[in-house]
């Protein structure tokens, strides 16, 4: 029973949607040190409506520029094209995952809410605690729950022996793994795989919600980790399974984290969250 | 009216209206009753003590405890309601599996709630807190009524 829901929500997997074409093209850059503002202008310039939502996110008060940007050439100049390129990506993700998830309860935009939410608490831990910032946080921050939307609509039948299984204080993804044989971090970590996504970022998604189990510790992992518990705990994306998930006491100690870090970001996130889902809302 | 409270929000009504607050995790849901007046509000607070972001305080007390009660009690009276015949309820204040203590922001919300009631001499009627289930609120002001609902099963508080 659990193989045949394991291999059945695999099976769905690979007929997820493929990721659009200009964030593919946008990823291979990724790793070519050589990249250059032309190679970006041309991969944009047949994406009138990508660039415009590049743009209107360049412009956000969540980046902070001190001038208004009206060309994607102005934009890799003040944001760096890294960061640039990051937000290719979540403008094309957007449409993906801006969508109700039934079996999580998560209604219409919650998923997507929560994933903003994620990235803006992921990228304001890494400031509190003083860490290098790294653009690939807000990507992994944002893609952390897209195994939901494969499960979501796989679980229906499943939900109440999840349920029973996590009101035995299981964590709701050992309950999810117990019952399918899978659980939605790994089948969002397949997802990107399959995208061809950098391996930092399928790791993170990966082990989310267990940054032990990952072969190795990554700051980028405990960082989701811990802002992933931080925002449902605020109520964003909160669904079925409610709290029911463990923060690992080892993430916290390696991110050097105290309950005073927690606390201011979650004072400043909500505003920004606010702020960027209007901004990815506003097509 | 339908009034629905966000996080770091309230919202006060009258006779006629519905107050609802939507997912609350580690955040505390208050609900004062005024049944003579049948007056009410509800307060969405998401953290214990403002000292941890003064100028957010200023620009929204609803967003922490200590600063957010005194807001929401203000605002009864303001509308007439008295102290004495004042009804309390209390929800949400949860935490995340495990015992670490840094995540325990929803019994520390709980414990400051605590401290200011006790510190004015007030009483909760009721309360459904802690645990690490989502819960959304629905207060009827014509009646007073309070339901907490959660993953489809309601209750009265």
């Amino acid at each position: 029973m659990k193989n045949k829901s394991r291999v059945d929500i695999l099976s769905k997997v690979d007929s997820f949607p493929s990721m659009p074409g200009a964030a593919v093209k946008m990823l291979s850059l990724l790793d070519n040190p050589d990249t250059t503002v032309t190679q970006i202008e041309g991969i944009l310039r047949y994406e009138p409506g990508l660039t415009a939502n590049i743009l209107k996110l360049t412009n956000s008060a969540y980046f902070g520029l001190p001038s208004k940007v009206g060309s994607v050439k102005h934009a890799v100049v003040l944001l760096g094209w890294r960061r640039l390129v990051q937000l290719v990506m979540a403008s094309c993700v957007s449409a993906i995952m801006n969508k109700s998830v039934p079996g999580y309860d998560l209604p219409p935009g919650g998923l997507w809410r929560h994933s903003i939410a994620v990235s803006v608490a992921s990228e304001g831990l890494m400031k509190e605690l003083g860490l290098p910032s790294d653009d690939e946080v807000f990507t992994a921050a944002l893609l952390h729950d897209l195994g939901k939307l494969v499960l979501g609509s796989s679980i229906k039948d499943d939900i109440r022996a999840i349920e029973i299984t996590a009101s035995e204080g299981v964590p709701f993804e050992v309950a999810e793994y117990m019952v399918l044989g899978t659980d939605h971090a790994e089948v969002g970590a397949k997802i990107l795989e399959s995208w061809s996504f950098p391996p930092k970022i399928v790791n993170a998604v990966r082990w989310h919600h267990e940054p032990d189990s990952a072969e190795e510790s990554d700051v980028m992992l405990d960082i989701v980790h811990v802002a992933n518990v931080l925002c449902l705990m605020m109520g964003i994306g909160i669904g079925r399974e409610g709290l029911r998930y463990e923060p690992s006491r080892l993430a916290t100690k390696r991110l050097g984290l105290h309950t005073a870090h927690l606390e201011i970001v979650a004072s400043r996130t909500m505003q920004w969250v606010n702020e960027l889902t209007e901004v990815f809302g506003a097509k | 009216m339908r009034y629905v409270v966000g996080v770091g929000d309230m919202k006060a009504g009258q006779k006629g209206d519905i107050i609802v607050t939507h997912a609350l995790g580690s955040c505390l849901g208050l609900m004062l009753y005024d049944p003579v007046m049948k007056i009410g509000g509800m307060l969405h607070a998401m953290l214990p003590l403002s000292k941890i972001n003064m100028e957010k305080a200023q620009a929204n007390p609803f967003m922490f405890v200590d600063t957010g009660v005194p807001e929401l009690f203000k605002a009864i009276y303001n509308m007439g309601g008295l102290k004495g015949r004042l009804i309390v309820k209390a929800a949400g204040c949860g935490s995340p599996l495990g015992n670490n203590e840094m995540f325990k922001i929803g019994e520390r919300n709980h414990t400051v709630l605590k401290k200011l009631l006790w510190k004015n001499s007030i009483l909760l009627k009721s309360e459904d807190v802690a645990g690490s289930k989502s819960r959304t609120v629905h207060f009827n002001i014509s009646t007073g009524q309070v339901i907490i609902s959660s993953n489809g099963v309601e209750t009265e508080l």
